[in-house]
């Protein structure tokens, strides 16, 4: 082998993609050839290099989502053209399809007063736009020390904020939204690949009783305690989604609100 | 009929193409994002290529998809590249060392600043198609033979334009060291 044939293979035998006899006759060229050896030695080190610092570009987990819900929309015949239309929740309609005819048949559903079932609507709507317009969160923290901190200052009272990472509930953030004609606390949280925001908010006196409500396939589950109305919205299935409440209910410590 | 009965299991397909899709969804992020340089339009080509790689998702021979999905995915890339940069010029290539230095020198430059920031700058001064196989190779691990097909060049070109990408990048961050050192 030759200087010049053997210089075009250092790459691919660093790289691993010579066959065996060019990898022999290589080495015997590189034994005697300094220069081959030195050039090698730099592109070994490039290579390292770009291995050891890997400016890689991560998605997004809201891409992840929104391109599970396209391609399940694009997988219902029924459904086709419905991103075209300006219709306001394309994704909603799409997941309430896909989860209402997953869930129906097990769910047991309370009937809610008029009032707080468009509360559980307006909540869902929070819920799917947080989803959608790719704003889930404010700030974005798996520290329940960063999170609380932050709605200090943007609501008159600090939600307690708990994190369930442990127990596979991880906190993603926090975000401000508006619920109940007024400003509220979101907290998130993800199981697997679904969300759950916890949204919170002062009761003033007009307490949420233990409900759950199936929203178009959404489940919301509302309570009360310490003088704070909770209100967990979420697609998971409504076993998690109670676990889930029930994990919240027993780490919230019972105290008065902005305390 | 075989249409037919696809699109009546379509649902029960649907998992299958996410299993074999969805683990490549950084990967298929990562070039996208280096080939077209801002997180908006990245996303907006995963997302492109992800539908298109669904509807031909009854042509996909099995195997890995990275490489399938990247050739889709390449393909997506390069169309938004001509609509949003037709009327862009190329960024001249730095010509400036071009005194001769001994390979030893070249090499003491290069490690003076090798840290991610020089490292990504100079991938980002590199031409779209030596860029793309630095991913494609160094950063997502494909084979020349994965390269090849979803470069749509043969492995003969793969193997010499790897080289050249690697010397410009290597010149590139040189040129940057010998710059700062001089400024």
């Amino acid at each position: 082998m030759n200087h010049d044939e053997a210089a075009k293979l250092l790459g691919p035998y660093q790289d691993g993609e010579l066959d065996l006899a060019t990898c022999l006759k290589l080495e015997e060229h590189l034994a005697d050839c300094p220069s081959c050896r030195q050039k090698l030695a730099g592109e070994k080190e490039l290579v390292d290099f770009i291995h050891a610092e890997t400016p890689r570009f991560k998605a997004s987990p809201f891409l992840q989502t929104r391109l599970q819900a396209r391609l399940r929309e694009t997988a219902q015949p029924q459904q086709k053209g419905g991103w075209s239309l300006p219709f306001a929740f394309p994704q909603f309609a799409l997941l309430a399809t896909v989860l209402t005819v997953a869930f129906i048949s097990c769910l047991v559903v309370w009937s809610l007063s008029p009032s707080s079932s468009s509360l559980a609507r307006d909540a869902v709507a929070d819920h799917v736009r947080s989803l959608q317009v790719n704003h889930l969160v404010d700030v974005a923290s798996t520290d329940q020390h960063t999170v609380k901190p932050w709605f200090a200052g943007k609501l008159d009272y600090s939600p307690q904020v708990v994190d369930l990472g442990p127990s596979g509930f991880p906190l993603i953030g926090g975000r401000l939204d508006v619920l109940d004609h007024r400003n509220v606390a979101a907290i998130i949280y993800q199981r697997r690949k679904h969300y759950i925001n916890l949204f919170i908010w002062p009761s003033g006196g007009d307490g949420l009783h233990d409900r759950l409500s199936n929203q178009d396939g959404y489940h919301v589950i509302g309570w009360s305690k310490s003088g704070m109305n909770y209100l967990a919205v979420s697609e998971l299935g409504e076993k998690e989604l109670r676990d889930f409440v029930q994990m919240i209910q027993e780490q919230t410590v019972d105290s008065r609100p902005g305390e | 009929m075989v249409e037919k009965l696809r699109d009546a299991g379509e649902n029960l397909n649907q998992p299958d193409f996410e299993q074999v899709f969805m683990p490549h969804l950084d990967a298929a992020y990562n070039l996208a994002r280096w080939l077209l340089r801002n997180d908006q339009d990245a996303e907006d080509a995963v997302q492109e290529a992800y539908l298109r790689a669904h509807k031909a998702f009854s042509r996909f021979r099995g195997g890995d998809g990275k490489a399938w999905l990247m050739t889709i995915l390449r393909n997506v890339c390069y169309t938004m590249i001509r609509k949003l940069r037709s009327h862009e010029t190329p960024e001249p290539f730095d010509e400036e060392i071009h005194q001769p230095m001994g390979e030893a020198e070249l090499q003491e430059i290069f490690r003076r600043k090798a840290n991610a920031e020089t490292l990504h700058r100079a991938l980002e001064k590199l031409p779209d198609e030596f860029r793309e196989i630095i991913v494609l190779h160094d950063l997502e691990g494909l084979a020349y033979k994965e390269i090849a097909q979803v470069s749509e060049i043969p492995i003969g070109t793969v193997m010499s334009r790897l080289a050249r990408a690697r010397g410009r990048l290597r010149t590139e961050i040189i040129a940057a060291n010998a710059r700062e050192t001089l400024s």
